[in-house]
């Protein structure tokens, strides 16, 4: 009947039996007129592991469902030390001895007195009177507000439910037979109900201990020396049923199937936790669930268990709509498009937008619903399922209906999520969409460029964000900013009027400056996220390592690196900062890796990965943690050759199984592509990149990026096969696509390649404007690295034209060198060398007899790096120079040598033969 | 003691296959069909109301006055109380059907229930008194230690009941912010594991057959369920319940067709029902028609034929038909809501309103009474208490379908689109093949500027019910709308309109002026000739004639092909305005054109 009862759920905390075990806990906590450390308890620390424990079941957000008996008469002998039988013993009494509606009023009563009065400022030292405003006073009040609320029915119900919990823990525990007359009629509940319910426990407490004994599994462990008790753990850690707690997937899936059986109980009392712990439970799903999108964890499992959870909690709670809205996420992370469409329709009809979001302002007016993010989240849905067009006119819609709405929130990410579309798919199709009369920034006109209009509504996201102080989205922004400065020139935004300001250069400054302001948002990290979740994750952390000593936390780290992966324990204060921030952070570093990457420091480029895959693999994202993984192996190629390159590939490609058809497939792909060249197994090399080439046109959408490596690739094959006039043919026509779409740093790449291309055909002057072409392009983007590359090209053509020129030759290499040796690959650095040699050999007024070390010295190392290479072409190249400095020199043993290598790279180079290559597919 | 038992049951199946037998050689003439027809039923209405299964036996005794007498045998006293006036009915029935049933016999005859003994009987009686005073738990006990097949079913059936009456209590107390808990039948499992172990042991009848089946459905366990009830009426096709919850399990066309049936001539009421739910509404009503025939006095067919109708949108004859119903029928509510669903489209502000007061007279609160309130008060503008009625009605019977619907419909008049898209996604939720219910998602979206959005859901409605040109069409206003300016596809759903009888002509039109803003001028010629040509049929004339009228004019004019211009031309001088000027332009202009070009060449152009 909710039909527009809106008002939704945070008055849903219902009185539980576990509920009223946990009041009965607390009272024994904080039980009024006793001394400081009350009876029970032995000591202080004692009194105080009770208190940290009953907060953290308050608190915990692991599952759905509140614990049974059972678990926690577990939990309890796990924390109570000494104390479980007395614990134990007097939960389960008290609970039994509730036997009438009565005995409830009078525990309820009871229990106001363990709260201290709203004046008790004054409280005396050795008094334990329970603060009404701390966590667990709260919790109380709750309770018993929540109590006094029930009409007699609720509470006939109440004790109905006490009766099938405790019945529950018995059955469970030994009794197994007594299912069999379980039944559900009433007779039957109510013979157990008068029965002597603490015989009962105590006889199975009795029982229980003695099959401990029997299997000397549990109960010692706190009279033993501390090795030898950890000895123990291990052991427990076999015994427990649920597998250990490493990953989150793992986690959901345990408990999940949990609930299966749960779920096959007919009536088996169920009852959630408070509305609070389920919304955090969800939440940590979702992260979950986004983290192992690409199927880190075996996520097929996951999908199905995680929806037996959904559908048994809706049908617990019809009413709590933000179960579709996981729904929504569980399937559009597992690629099923209708259901998560129909998903997505579902939640938003029925909760219209304005339930479980954080970035919903609280007071906002409420009547008309927030259906535009409705729209943002389908725009978003679109677009990862790859209709970029359709999640575009979405978008478009959704900032219409946001400006009318003025949710200027919404907008912002609105804009964001835009500004993400138009950057992450090719230019090309957008243009017609974005120059309707609709789209969103109609102030700018239509004679725009795409890449422009991405300029103006960064700006317009960042400008947004920035006044509604919406830290994340900021951050975010920032790092888009940071990429579009990476891969565009900024020009000036009117193209009329005297073009005095054309400015036509990316800025290293800027963008280094946008990725820093992404880390402040660490430091000044406010509530934007929710800190429900980080709060609950650490109590059910916590709750999960109830084994652990108090306050040996070296020891149980010393010998627990396997089944802790949590190294925080409760008391440590816990760095609350959320999953999403992390991994914004994170990405940022990664922002940084490829910034480096780009303007050419290899070192640079490789910490920054290095510091992501460490620091940050548990927040991230799978797709950002296989970027990291091509990143580092790339670089392992390209500075220590392809056998270690490759043996990093196995074990990547083991750890993202799934995502085998994405860029882990791309990197593969590209190794064998360079292998191939520099083995000078042709054939090969054009079948690779062939397959390449598919791999950019899919069904879905062009891939300009992929496209553009590809047909790079194919030019160079068609190179190494000395056929230059086809790979001028396609080195030409790509720049004219890099040009058309505006894709600056390949138009480099492409000239770079087009010089080198005429230069082995032997045309070094038409080469050499080519080059030059490309190394005033580097200059203008910061390549440095490329631009170093340029001139080693430079200098090689200068060197073709002649041996008069070769002082400008080695003048113009010894500028790049400090840039290649420090930061260039393996490959790059052997050309250099051997140029370098070349130069000096083919100048006139060098002798070789007067300085032998200076030609042979650069060789030496050359043929040293390209060994890792396995480059027989360049290697033949260096021991032929080699063995020709030899004979001028007159050492004709070296020469032999020198020379048998050079025929051995020969021959290798014409017969290319596949060596032992677990790759080739 | 189960010995005796088992040997009762084995004569009882010796019963059955004599009957069996026997019956195959009676059914071939229509009148000891009907004899025999009324036979059964008569047995069948004892045997079911000695099991207190009331609403299957209301349904026979229904079905057993509405066959027709031999009006030889009987005095007119007899056949007025069966009908006054039929010519309505002779108005509307066009194939006049004189054959019987087309399936021909039934052969299994009503068999002769096994008695308790004697003492048991009395225990028996005691216990039927009190479920008539429903009071379940005793009825219950009192039969507790009975093993009579009759007894163990009132007995199981007790139980169930008072499960079910605890359910509806629980699901109120337990109701909480975030919806009911799972409130169950409690007694089910016990009764599962009774009735299956009956049923194992083959000491089982149709009745417990039935409420098996209803226990099975009830856990979720439908395939069962499905077998269970098959062999229930297969065994005894009298029992209407067990049919009626066949039917809310056979969801597809699929499921039904693997069901197998034995012929019974309740059969065809069971097709009737399962084709009007899988909204099949032609074959739904053959059947009807078909068994009307037999039972023409039926107020229950005849109420289904109007529903049927209803979903035909042939308001006129639905309208009569409720007519003649009430007037026999003058306290009936089953149904009801349907007819004032009709005066409502039709807004006969007086009928709605005697309606209403009538059905509130009997009984206040059934859901129908008050769908019937709240259809009126809409009618009135009165739209808050509408919404009041539809609520009343929606917590008589949550599932309640068309409740949700039109409370949507009323939220939408209301401006409070939150609440009108949750009320419809209800209803969606429901049975999500309720194509009005998503219409109404796309029209809330559509109405706060999401036309987008609302495509979506106008595609839905559009897949469930694509012979409804009001569908079709409003999606392809959405199409149209400012925002998305798709007229392409526009102009596809405007076809789809037009092909599915387009009752108000919108579709023709706009498709005629989409074309001519597209310029495609032979196509708008095209459609605004078919425009014309249906405002003709139906002797309509408006703007859009005149609109057209021109259109025609100047576009044959630029064609040159002046002698149809003409035409049009001469068709605009009857109407007055700014038109009638540009028709005289236009005359003089192919005037002067005709006289410059030789009329030869004219004639030449045009065949």
């Amino acid at each position: 009947m909710a039909g527009v009862v809106k008002a939704p759920a945070p008055g849903a905390f219902a009185i539980t039996p576990h509920k009223v075990s946990l009041c009965i806990l607390v009272h024994t906590y904080a039980s009024p007129s006793q001394i400081s450390v009350p009876f029970p308890f032995s000591s202080v620390s004692q009194h105080n592991r009770l208190g940290l424990y009953l907060l953290a079941l308050t608190k915990s957000c692991d599952d759905i469902l509140e614990p049974k008996l059972d678990q926690l008469i577990n939990q309890l002998r796990e924390i109570g030390g000494l104390l479980d039988d007395w614990l134990t013993d007097h939960v389960t009494s008290r609970l039994s001895s509730l036997s009438a509606p009565d005995d409830l009023f009078n525990f309820f009563n009871e229990l106001r007195e363990t709260l201290g009065g709203p004046d008790s400022g004054v409280m005396d030292d050795d008094q334990v009177i329970l603060d009404p405003n701390s966590n667990l006073g709260m919790f109380l009040r709750r309770c018993i507000l929540a109590f006094n609320l029930l009409t007699f029915e609720g509470i006939c119900h109440l004790l109905t439910n006490i009766g099938i919990y405790c019945k529950e823990a018995i059955s469970s525990s030994s009794y197994e037979h007594r299912l069999d007359d379980s039944g559900n009629d009433l007779e039957s509940l109510s013979e157990y109900e008068n029965m002597d319910l603490n015989l009962v426990f105590k006889k199975i407490n009795e029982e229980m201990e003695a099959r401990k004994k029997a299997t000397e599994q549990v109960s010692f462990h706190l009279h033993l020396p501390k090795d030898l008790s950890t000895l123990v753990e291990d052991v427990e850690v076999f015994a427990d049923p649920k597998p250990e707690h490493n990953e989150k997937g793992g986690e959901s899936s345990s408990y999940a199937s949990g609930d299966l059986l749960r779920d096959v109980d007919p009536d088996g009392g169920v009852f959630l936790r408070t509305n609070w712990q389920i919304q955090g439970y969800l939440m940590e799903q979702a992260d979950a669930i986004e983290k192992s999108s690409c199927g880190r964890h075996g996520s097929s499992f996951t999908f199905n268990a995680f929806e037996l959870t959904l559908r048994q909690l809706q049908k617990l709670a019809p009413e709590f709509h933000r179960v579709h809205f996981l729904r929504y996420l569980n399937n559009l992370y597992h690629d099923e498009y209708f259901s998560a469409l129909e998903n997505l329709h579902r939640y938003f009809d029925y909760s219209a937008g304005t339930e479980g979001f954080d970035f919903v302002p609280p007071a906002g007016s409420n009547d008309f619903g927030r259906f535009e993010i409705a729209l943002l989240c389908l725009g978003m849905m679109q677009f990862h399922f790859g209709h970029p067009k359709r999640a575009l006119e979405v978008l478009t819609e959704a900032v219409l209906v946001s400006q009318q709405q003025c949710n200027d929130t919404c907008l912002a990410y609105t804009l964001a999520a835009i500004c993400n579309l138009l950057s992450e798919i090719g230019f090309s199709t957008t243009s017609g969409i974005l120059g309707s009369p609709f789209s969103p920034m109609t102030n700018v006109g239509t004679s725009l460029s795409v890449q422009q209009q991405l300029f103006v509504l960064l700006n317009g996201s960042l400008k947004k964000a920035e006044s509604l102080k919406l830290k994340q989205l900021i951050a975010a922004n920032n790092l888009a900013m940071a990429k579009f400065g990476l891969t565009h020139v900024q020009r000036p935004l009117l193209s009329f009027g005297p073009k005095i300001s054309m400015k036509l250069r990316t800025c290293p400054i800027v963008v280094c400056k946008e990725l820093r302001s992404g880390y402040h948002l660490i430091s000044d990290f406010c509530c934007e996220g929710s800190t429900m979740t980080t709060d609950g994750a650490f109590s059910t952390a916590w709750l999960k390592n109830l084994q652990k000593p108090m306050g040996s936390l070296v020891m149980s780290q010393d010998n627990g690196s396997g089944n802790n992966s949590n190294p925080f324990l409760f008391f440590t204060q816990p760095s609350s900062i959320p999953g999403s921030v992390l991994q914004l952070v994170g990405s940022s570093y990664l922002h940084r890796a490829t910034a480096w990457e780009m303007y050419g420091s290899a070192p640079l480029a490789r910490v920054n990965a290095l510091v992501y895959a460490t620091c940050f693999a548990d927040a991230s994202s799978s797709s950002d943690a296989v970027v990291v993984h091509v990143k580092l192996i790339q670089h392992l190629a390209a500075f220590k050759g392809y056998k270690e390159a490759f043996a990093a590939l196995k074990i990547a490609e083991e750890k993202f199984l799934c995502a085998s058809k994405s860029r882990i497939l791309i990197l593969k792909l590209q190794l064998l592509h360079e292998r191939a060249l520099h083995r000078g197994h042709l054939k090969l090399a054009q079948q690779v990149c062939d397959e390449l080439g598919v791999l950019a046109s899919s069904v879905t959408s062009v891939d300009l990026e992929l496209k553009t490596e590809a047909s790079l690739r194919h030019a160079r094959t068609l190179l190494a096969a000395k056929q230059f006039s086809q790979a001028a043919a396609v080195a030409h026509s790509l720049f004219c696509m890099c040009y058309k779409f505006n894709l600056q740093v390949e138009n480099a790449t492409v000239l770079l390649l087009l010089a080198e291309i005429h230069m082995k055909s032997g045309n070094a002057v038409v080469g050499l404007p080519y080059a030059l072409a490309s190394l005033s392009y580097c200059q203008s983007f910061n390549l440095d690295l490329l631009k170093a590359s340029a001139t080693l090209t430079l200098a090689e053509l200068w060197l073709s034209l002649g041996s008069n020129h070769s002082k400008t030759a080695l003048t113009l290499l010894h500028g790049a060198f400090p840039m290649i040796l420090g930061h260039g690959g393996l490959e790059l650095c052997a050309r250099a060398y051997i140029t370098e040699a070349k130069c000096y050999l083919s100048d006139p007024s060098f002798s070789v007899s007067d300085n032998p070390e200076l030609v042979l010295d650069p060789l030496r190392q050359a043929a040293d790096e390209l060994q890792a290479l396995e480059y027989h072409e360049l290697m033949a190249e260096a021991f032929y120079l080699m063995a020709i400095v030899y004979g001028k020199l007159g050492q004709l043993q070296q020469r032999e040598e020198a020379a048998s290598s050079f025929k051995n790279h020969i021959v290798a180079l014409d017969h290319p033969h596949d060596a032992d290559d677990p790759f080739l597919s | 003691m189960s010995e005796g038992c088992s040997k009762k049951g084995a004569s009882f199946i010796v019963l059955i296959s004599t009957s069996i037998q026997f019956n195959t050689q009676i059914y071939f003439s229509k009148m000891s069909s009907k004899e025999s027809c009324r036979n059964e039923l008569r047995t069948a209405i004892r045997q079911l109301s000695d099991r207190c299964l009331y609403s299957a036996s209301k349904w026979a005794a229904e079905q057993l006055v509405g066959i027709e007498q031999d009006p030889a045998k009987f005095t007119p006293s007899n056949t007025r109380f069966q009908r006054g006036s039929s010519s309505i009915r002779r108005r509307f029935r066009t194939n006049e059907i004189t054959s019987t049933p087309p399936t021909g016999f039934a052969y299994v005859s009503t068999p002769v229930m096994e008695e308790d003994e004697a003492i048991h009987g009395d225990f028996y009686l005691l216990a039927k008194s009190y479920l008539d005073c429903r009071e379940y738990r005793r009825a219950a006990h009192v039969l507790r230690d009975q093993t009579g097949k009759k007894s163990v079913f009132l007995r199981c059936y007790a139980l169930y009941l008072a499960g079910e009456k605890r359910k509806e209590e629980e699901m109120i107390e337990l109701e909480g912010p975030l919806g009911k808990s799972d409130a169950v039948n409690r007694e089910l499992v016990s009764l599962e594991r009774e009735l299956s172990t009956l049923s194992k042991n083959n000491m089982i009848d149709p009745f417990g057959l039935y409420l098996y089946g209803l226990v099975l459905k009830e856990k979720g366990n439908e395939i069962l369920a499905r077998k269970v009830l098959v062999e229930s009426v297969n065994s005894y096709p009298w029992n209407w319940s067990a049919w009626s919850e066949l039917q809310s399990l056979c969801t597809t066309v699929d499921i039904l067709n693997s069901l197998n049936l034995s012929t019974h001539w309740m059969k065809e009421f069971f097709l009737a029902s399962v084709y009007q739910e899988l909204r099949m509404h032609n074959e739904s009503l053959s059947k009807y028609e078909n068994l009307q025939g037999m039972f023409t006095f039926s107020n229950y067919i005849q109420a289904q034929i109007g529903k049927v109708r209803y979903s035909l949108r042939e308001f006129d004859q639905v309208e009569v038909i409720f007519e003649d119903l009430l007037r026999n029928d003058p306290y009936r509510i089953e149904d009801m809501d349907t007819y004032s669903n009709v005066l409502y489209t039709k807004e006969y502000f007086s009928a709605l309103s005697y309606l209403a007061h009538r059905v509130i007279m009997t009984d206040k609160y059934r859901p129908e009474s008050c769908c019937i309130i709240g259809n009126y008060y809409s009618l009135k503008g009165l739209h808050e208490r509408s919404v009041m009625y539809f609520r009343r009605a929606l917590k008589l019977n949550k599932k309640y379908l068309s409740a949700w619907t039109l409370m949507g419909h009323e939220y939408v008049e209301m401006k409070n689109t939150p609440a009108a898209v949750d009320a419809y996604r209800r209803a969606v939720d429901i049975n999500p093949r309720d194509y009005r219910a998503w219409y109404g998602l796309g029209q809330a979206y559509e109405m706060i500027g999401m036309p987008h959005y609302a495509l979506h859901y106008f595609q839905k409605s559009v897949f469930f019910q694509p012979i409804d040109s009001r569908l079709w069409i409003a999606m392809a206003q959405c199409y149209e709308s400012e925002q998305l300016h798709m007229l392409e596809e526009a102009i596809k759903c405007y076809k789809r309109a037009a092909n599915c009888n387009d009752t108000e002509a919108i579709a023709l039109h706009r498709l005629a002026e989409l074309h001519r803003e597209l310029g495609h001028p032979e196509e708008a010629a095209f459609y605004y000739k078919k425009d014309l040509e249906r405002m003709e049929a139906e002797e309509r004339e408006g703007p859009n004639t005149v609109e057209a009228l021109t259109f025609l004019a100047t576009h044959y004019k630029t064609q040159k092909r002046f002698e149809e211009a003409e035409v049009y031309c001469t068709q605009l001088l009857d109407y007055t305005g700014p038109e009638r000027e540009t028709a005289k332009t236009l005359l003089r202009g192919m005037r002067i054109a005709q006289s410059g070009f030789p009329s030869m060449d004219v004639e030449h152009f045009h065949p």
